[in-house]
């Protein structure tokens, strides 16, 4: 197993060491550079040129490449050229705030699909199955930036019943009951989509599961539906299930982009827009490193975890 | 009904006991962050006090430090002077009193004697010497830079007595010292850098989370008396709705920099009020690019100002607001001719003619930035008003980094259309200081010697309001008709929105904030 492991570990270097290349190569390439936006549209061209002293941006590409790669290595990912902070300490903050969003709304999902996947195949009814389905089809149509600001105002000036955006003031851990209010929103407006595509999935996989032998033994002994579905169906309805869930966690961090931007959350999207936006490269590249380092690293576990899980995996690999 | 039945149905009721029992807590022994928001001021909002809290949308930056940090400026800093809103005759601030020497290569300034930095230090006239060096430094792209290079000596031997020597006369040295913001040399490395902001004014700077929020204290030993707020908190809400939706629902008490549709909703919404920056000038004109094809012919630039309608634009895209108008000033500035102001107005016949002569013009492309309502607006207007007169234009969306880059650059194929500031200080200040008017080298790549002299003429004289000065605001008046490389349309100012109990909010001629005398009230 450890040989395994170890045997997959250059690929991944390898692909880490070309994401590099790319993204540096990559955002080198997009016209305008963080001197342009820090300059200003009044400033000349000399100042511009100063600017880019200062910066580091007037060496050869090559050498700015290594430089920065040495930093990455060593762990010395620099400063924000914009922000002006350590790396490290703007990402780590934002990826707190991403992760609780994130992750808030991935349950709201999960609860979602699971009361209305179950609800549709106990009740059986035509109305609940249609409003189901109605949601499903509107929550993934309507994107999130109309959601979030219909919602926004809604209960946020209409009904002022939820904050209108931001983060509290005392920050996300000091009172988790005025943390939860904040949250609603967002992880709400960043969970629809995914609780659609849950549900439909669930539900889906409900009504196969309804259809199989075992489940006309059970009703023939008089078990009801409700029974028969929470604890026999759901058990075996659930495993594809999980493996849509995983793939719903990569739309979640995306989706954050635009939601983080409407409800003033503080999170990677937040950070990673505004980095593209002011050409901050050095913050820029450490974001899209970090990405394709967390898949790598996924790729990796899921890969070990597979081959332990099959013995023909390893094997062939050692030939 | 069986035992099993029965066992159930107390389960299911026992289980919905438990879950209303479970909300019924989260509702009510939670407390509302709604009504914990809006009351965080409550007790502040009767007495002396309070916190005001802001948005914006523009982060902190530090590395251009005497840009866009209208906020930090405004609250922490104090400069030499200040203009009062519709003039620009100077006020005493951090200099109680100046004399500039006949021939404008002397200017003598004295400095109160009462003032401190927020870490304890006295504020001496090496500070003054300290602030101007750093702001004529070009690294720092201070916008009048180039006045504050024109400072060759100081003389610092006075602890409160400044005395600088000129390279040459200067127009808009008053300008400089009403911009240039006082700084600490102990910490002005950290200053760059975002970690410390020293100055001596209303309110001290305490923390910055960035992303999302700037935080200040008051100071208790400012000189010109302590701020009546105990602080103020800036959030950065990047979306416009978002900081309308904000304050609207009582989170916030101010808004910097809303768009025009949401103050006019605002303004007319009771307990708010939208409040024009007086004093301040946004000027949006349409650039050409003298040397593209078909602009390079000054009869097509004149039909282009003939063919616009500015009324249109300001009635639709400016809600009526700001003034149209064919130069830069305003009506306080000494360069201000309400005649040659009217120069060009809407007549398609007579733009019509001057393409007849000028012959056919191959199609335009006008550029905006992508991502700004009101440039688009303009920009399909503009389209329109062209195609009226038979010039067929593109329009060009460009994200707001490659914007700047070709604006820098000089490198539109057409025409644009952008903001420009600095109309509301003395006329040299604009002509030497903002790029796109910036003789030697500009976005429009226009190039002229009378015109070049002209702006030199206007700016190395030490007395704005004389009749040389005034002498060359004529000929400059003139370039700019004649020429027509950035053609005015509409003047306005910026502005914010406050809650009805917010107070006495105030701001500099740059539009920096000042929050000294403002205080909260419950109406």
């Amino acid at each position: 197993m450890v040989r395994y492991t170890v045997r997959r570990v250059p690929s991944a270097v390898a692909i880490l060491v070309v994401a590099s290349v790319v993204i540096f190569t990559l955002l080198r390439l997009i016209p305008g550079d963080p001197a342009i936006f820090l300059a200003g549209p009044d400033a000349s061209p000399a100042a511009i040129v100063g600017i880019r002293e200062q910066l580091g941006l007037n060496g050869s590409q090559v050498a700015q490449y290594f430089t920065w790669l040495g930093g990455v290595l060593t762990f010395e990912l620099g400063r924000s050229v914009v922000l002006g902070g350590q790396i490290e300490t703007l990402i780590g903050a934002a990826a707190i705030n991403t992760a609780v969003l994130a992750l808030t709304a991935l349950v709201l999902a999960v609860l979602i699909a699971f009361v209305l996947s179950t609800a549709v195949v106990i009740f059986e009814r035509r109305w609940l199955t249609s409003l189901v389905t109605g949601f499903s089809a509107l929550a993934v149509a309507i994107p999130n930036f109309v959601t979030g600001v219909v919602l926004l105002m809604l209960f946020g000036v209409l009904w002022m019943v939820l904050p209108a955006g931001g983060v509290p003031s005392a920050g996300l851990a000091a009172k988790p009951d005025i943390t939860a209010q904040y949250l609603l929103l967002p992880a709400v407006v960043l969970a629809l989509p995914s609780a659609a595509a849950l549900t439909r999935f669930l539900t889906e996989s409900l009504r196969s599961q309804l259809e199989l032998p075992y489940v006309t033994t059970a009703r023939a002994l008089g078990i009801g539906q409700g029974r028969i579905v929470f604890t026999q169906v759901l058990r075996n309805a659930l495993p594809p299930t999980v493996t849509v869930l995983g793939l719903q966690v990569g739309q979640l961090l995306g989706g954050a982009v635009i939601v983080e931007a409407i409800f003033a959350w503080p999170g990677l999207g937040h950070l990673l827009e505004r980095a593209i936006s002011t050409r901050d490269y050095p913050v820029v590249q450490i974001l899209l490193l970090l990405s394709v380092a967390v898949f790598v690293v996924v790729q990796l576990l899921s890969d070990v975890i597979h081959a332990s899980l099959d013995p023909r995996v390893r094997l062939e690999g050692a030939r | 009904m069986n035992r099993r039945h029965r066992r159930k149905t107390r389960w299911q009721s026992k289980t919905a006991l438990a879950l209303v029992s479970a909300l019924l807590l989260v509702l009510t022994g939670c407390t509302s962050a709604v009504q914990q928001a809006r009351s965080e001021n409550a007790n502040a909002a009767v007495r002396e006090g309070g916190t005001l809290r802001a948005a914006t949308n523009l982060d902190l930056v530090p590395a251009t430090f005497y840009q866009g940090q209208s906020v930090v400026l405004g609250l922490v800093y104090d400069r030499l002077i200040d203009y009062h809103s519709d003039s620009l005759t100077p006020q005493p601030s951090l200099a109680t009193g100046w004399q500039v020497s006949h021939d404008g290569r002397t200017a003598t300034l004295e400095l109160r004697e009462d003032v401190q930095f927020h870490d304890g230090r006295p504020f001496t006239s090496a500070d003054v010497e300290f602030s101007l060096r750093t702001y004529a430094d070009p690294a720092h792209v201070g916008q009048l830079a180039r006045t504050a290079q024109a400072i060759s000596g100081y003389d610092t031997s006075a602890p409160h007595r400044i005395v600088l020597t000129l390279a040459h006369p200067v127009s808009n040295l008053f300008d400089l010292f009403s911009i240039v913001p006082i700084i600490d040399s102990a910490t002005a490395a950290q200053l760059f850098t975002g970690e410390k902001y020293n100055g001596t004014g209303a309110f001290k700077f305490t923390n910055w989370t960035k992303g999302t929020k700037v935080a200040f204290a008051a100071n208790p030993d400012y000189w010109d008396g302590k701020p009546r707020l105990d602080g103020v908190d800036v959030q950065i809400v990047p979306d416009a709705q978002t900081r309308t939706a904000q304050i609207r629902s009582g989170q916030l008490d101010l808004v910097l920099n809303p768009t025009i549709r949401d103050a006019d909703q605002l303004g007319t919404t009771p307990g708010f009020e939208a409040i024009p920056t007086t004093g301040t000038s946004l000027s949006t004109y349409l650039g050409t690019n003298v040397t593209a094809p078909g602009l390079a012919d000054v009869r097509v630039r004149k039909a282009i100002a003939l063919a616009v309608d500015r009324d249109r634009i300001q009635a639709e895209v400016f809600q009526g607001h700001g003034q149209t108008g064919n130069l830069p000033w305003p009506e306080y500035s000494p360069a201000f001719d309400a005649t040659k102001n009217k120069t060009y107005a809407k007549d398609p016949a007579a733009a019509k003619a001057l393409l007849n002569e000028a012959g056919p013009v191959p199609e335009l492309p006008l550029a905006y930035s992508a991502g700004d309502p009101a440039g688009e607006r303009i920009a399909q207007i503009v389209q329109a008003d062209l195609a009226e007169v038979g010039i067929t234009v593109t329009l060009e969306p460009k994200e707001s980094t490659l914007f700047l880059k070709d604006l820098v650059a000089g490198t539109y194929g057409g025409l644009w259309v952008t903001l420009h500031t600095f109309a509301q200080f003395n006329p040299a200040t604009l002509t030497v200081s903002a790029y796109p008017f910036n003789s030697d080298k500009n976005s429009s790549n226009f190039i002229d010697a009378e015109y070049k002299a002209h702006a030199e003429a206007a700016w190395k004289t030490s007395d704005p309001t004389s009749p040389e000065a005034r002498a060359a605001y004529v000929a400059l008046n003139d370039d700019l008709l004649e020429h027509l490389f950035l053609i005015e349309l509409v003047s306005d100012t910026g502005r914010f929105v406050t809650s009805s109990k917010v107070h006495d909010i105030s701001w500099t001629h740059l539009g920096n904030l000042d929050l000294s005398q403002t205080y909260l009230t419950e109406g």
